[in-house]
């Protein structure tokens, strides 16, 4: 593999690589703000310049520069080596860069840091951007002195609403264009574009437009600075104050990876962002999935139900283990859900199939929504390819399979995993079995029709396990307690199963995990590589 | 002889040793040594009764104003704070009497003893600094928790939080009275008897401010 050298340390790349992406690569990070590993290159920032030294045997390219001489008092003539921006220079075998060894680079950076900060309103105490801020941790490590310019800055437009999700602050934004790109790029929806120049110009939303599609909030996401916020999380938190946890979006059977970033103190969920993944979903999420961390805490069942009246989670599990007791195996089913982890659902199979001794298994889940060609997946339920993984060999009965067992008779006990059914006309048809026991996370069909409800954790309250479409087993992490008296499914089903008198094996996350598939085990929590770009 | 050189096994101890006093009726009843302690109690209580009746000794509470170490009566008569005394804190006004803080929660981060929950509110539909700004819709600070040692002053960066109140935390008959809301925080004077700061930024709204017209920018 080819190298080059970059501050006396030899840097290898892949032909055609950028300096800054090969560096990025390894570990090294180059100061930047318009560059992003998921998009084209820009190099309008001019923060990641670096000094090239020329082929051996030819002069390098030097600029003439007036330079300010305190002895004499006047300036005077000077040469600077002409640098050249990293993210958009073609790494060469041999190349000699210097970056953080150079004088010429060092005071580059710090004046143009003192440029982008020129016009900056530091309002700092009142941006949510404060905390995970390119401009202050830049600001620190390159400039770390105060700006000379004694003007008021130039006054520009704020509190822009550019669509439903976003809101623009002209004076914050450095006019990086990553915005710009994101739509123009992911989206494939140029609605955003640059008006004005120099120190006039800012981000605009096409004329008669509003900045809509469904990866809005990527642009608030690649925003280095504090000049896109998102409605959704505006004023809400500081974000010193979260924690993160590094999940799977359950939204769709996409699977992309998440961080959930939540507060410890209130255990509260705040916001999802993306946890990049390049198997998965590269740097991105969509819209629905950024803001799908709000069912974390909306509609939830968070305790036992018998008969549509709150109890407690014990005595509904108990009263659950007394409508099981001597239920003819033949009319028992077992209803799996795609909403659940893995974990949740080998825990019913085997409680289905070992205690109850039931063999008709079937599947429910949310049902289809949209889909696009980026990321959004029609199957908007995270774990549909690992019930049939679980099941194998053989495969789950679908919903309809369900309703027509049901409608024929055949079976009268039900143990139903999940909230949401695929088909919503068929609710009636819950409504006609005689014993149906829902392990439930939300207010759903299944949870307002059961006879008992025992009240299940979500995915951001345990870990678990799931495969999405493309059969990628994935593990998430727990970020908050569970709520409430809930607990995870698969704790439920144990208990239950000490009710009814056969205590399971495992104890733990990772008993439950060892009893399906031992392959899928190994398949470990994809790399992460924290905060991409 | 240093530690690795030391043998091992309990060390002997070096030491002097005291004699008891001899058990006798006089130590094992105490009468005599009240009976001593009583007369130095007694001789103090006569003389100090004769320098006061005689005036041969200051006024204690005149005493008290002068410099040094001294007694001072302290309900009646108080012992003049420093200027930088940290106080009881306030939060200061705007010129509207809006409060001065925008809800950064940078006090609250900054404060060691956590006693500082801000809740933070938007401004309404049509207020100047909707969209831009937040304002604390509660600020309440524990003071009983607090520790005064000036942290959220230090980290305030509007000049919202002070405490040049002069006052100390008052005594009261239960914890929940130590609870200060925003309301009784902004009743507060400093000890100029002023209630508002001067912030050098311009905010939107105020008459110092240049204006954001998209086509005036400057």
């Amino acid at each position: 593999m080819p190298t080059f050298k970059l501050d006396d340390r030899e840097i290898p790349f892949e032909p055609g690589d950028t300096i800054i992406r090969a560096a990025h690569r390894v570990g090294i990070d180059i100061p930047h703000y318009c560059w992003h590993p998921g998009l084209s290159v820009a190099a309008n920032c001019r923060m990641c310049l670096v000094e090239v030294e020329p082929p051996p045997g030819r002069p390098a390219l030097m600029l003439d520069v007036l330079a300010w001489d305190a002895e004499r008092g006047e300036y005077v003539p000077q040469k600077k080596p002409k640098l050249q921006p990293a993210c958009q220079l073609t790494a060469a075998d041999g190349m000699v860069v210097k970056s953080q060894t150079s004088e010429h680079v060092k005071r580059a950076r710090s004046a143009v840091q003192e440029l982008l900060l020129l016009n900056h309103p530091v309002d700092c105490p009142i941006c949510d951007q404060a905390g995970e801020c390119r401009l202050q941790d830049y600001w620190l490590e390159h400039q770390a002195h105060k700006k000379r310019m004694r003007d008021e800055p130039v006054h520009k437009p704020k509190a822009v609403v550019f669509g439903p999700t976003i809101v623009y602050d002209a004076e914050r934004c450095i006019v990086c264009t990553r915005c710009v790109r994101v739509s123009a790029e992911l989206a494939k929806d140029p609605v955003l574009s640059v008006r004005e120049r120099g120190n006039l110009n800012e981000i605009v939303v096409a004329p008669g437009r509003q900045l809509d599609h469904k990866y809005s909030l990527m642009t608030e996401y690649v925003c280095p600075v504090g000049a896109l916020t998102a409605v959704d999380f505006r004023f809400k938190a500081r974000v010193w104050f979260l924690r993160s946890a590094r999940t799977i979006c359950v939204g769709c059977a996409t699977g992309c990876n998440s961080f959930t970033d939540f507060d410890p103190r209130s255990q509260k969920v705040f916001r999802y962002r993306p946890r990049e993944n390049l198997a998965v979903n590269k740097y991105w999420m969509c819209d629905d999935g950024m803001l799908d961390y709000r069912r974390i805490h909306e509609n939830r069942v968070l305790e036992g139900r018998v008969g549509g009246e709150p109890t407690s989670r014990d005595a509904a599990i108990t009263k659950a283990a007394e409508l099981l007791t001597g239920a003819d195996p033949d009319s028992v089913a077992v209803l799996l859900s795609a909403e659940h982890s893995q974990e949740d659902n080998a825990a019913l199979l085997w409680l289905g199939r070992e205690v109850l001794g039931a063999s008709a298994v079937y599947a429910t889940g949310r049902p289809e929504g949209e889909g696009d060609d980026v990321l959004r997946h029609v199957d908007k339920n995270p774990n549909q390819v690992g019930l049939f993984e679980l099941v194998a060999p053989g495969a789950p009965g679908s919903f309809t399979d369900f309703v027509k067992a049901v409608q024929s008779g055949r079976v009268r006990t039900v143990v139903a995993l999940g909230s949401q059914i695929p088909e919503p006309d068929a609710e009636a048809v819950l409504a006609s079995i005689p014993v149906l026991i829902a392990l439930s996370t939300h207010v759903g069909p299944l949870s307002t029709r059961a006879k008992v409800v025992l009240p299940a954790s979500s995915w951001a309250e345990a870990d678990g396990t799931f495969v999405n479409a493309k059969g990628l087993s994935q593990e998430s992490e727990q970020a908050i307690r569970p709520q409430g008296e809930s607990r995870p499914a698969w704790r439920l089903v144990a208990d239950l199963a000490r009710a009814l008198g056969q205590a399971p094996t495992w104890k733990r996350t990772d008993d439950v995990r060892s009893t399906f598939n031992g392959s899928n085990a190994s398949a470990a929590m994809a790399p992460s590589a924290g905060v991409s770009g | 002889m240093s530690d690795s050189t030391l043998p091992l096994g309990p060390r002997k101890i070096v030491g002097k040793p005291v004699p008891r006093p001899k058990r006798g009726p006089g130590v094992q009843t105490y009468l005599p040594e009240i009976a001593k302690g009583l007369a130095i109690t007694m001789r103090h209580f006569f003389r100090n009764t004769k320098e006061m009746a005689l005036g041969q000794r200051n006024d204690p509470s005149l005493e008290a104003i002068e410099d040094g170490v001294n007694t001072v009566s302290y309900p009646e008569q108080r012992r003049p704070y420093p200027y930088r005394f940290r106080g009881v804190h306030r939060l200061t006004h705007r010129e509207d009497g809006s409060p001065r803080c925008v809800a950064c929660l940078c006090c609250s981060t900054a404060c060691p003893s956590q006693c500082i929950y801000i809740e933070a509110g938007e401004y309404p539909e049509g207020d100047p600094r909707r969209g831009y700004e937040r304002f604390p819709k509660r600020f309440v600070i524990d003071e009983l928790r607090c520790v005064f040692c000036g942290f959220c002053v230090e980290a305030c960066p509007c000049d919202a939080i002070r405490m040049d109140t002069g006052m100390h935390a008052a005594p009261y008959d239960s914890r929940d009275q130590f609870i200060y809301e925003r309301d009784l925080l902004m009743g507060f004077p400093g000890r100029d008897g002023t209630y508002t700061t001067q912030n050098p930024r311009h905010e939107p709204g105020d008459p110092t401010h240049p204006g954001i017209d998209r086509d005036h920018p400057h």
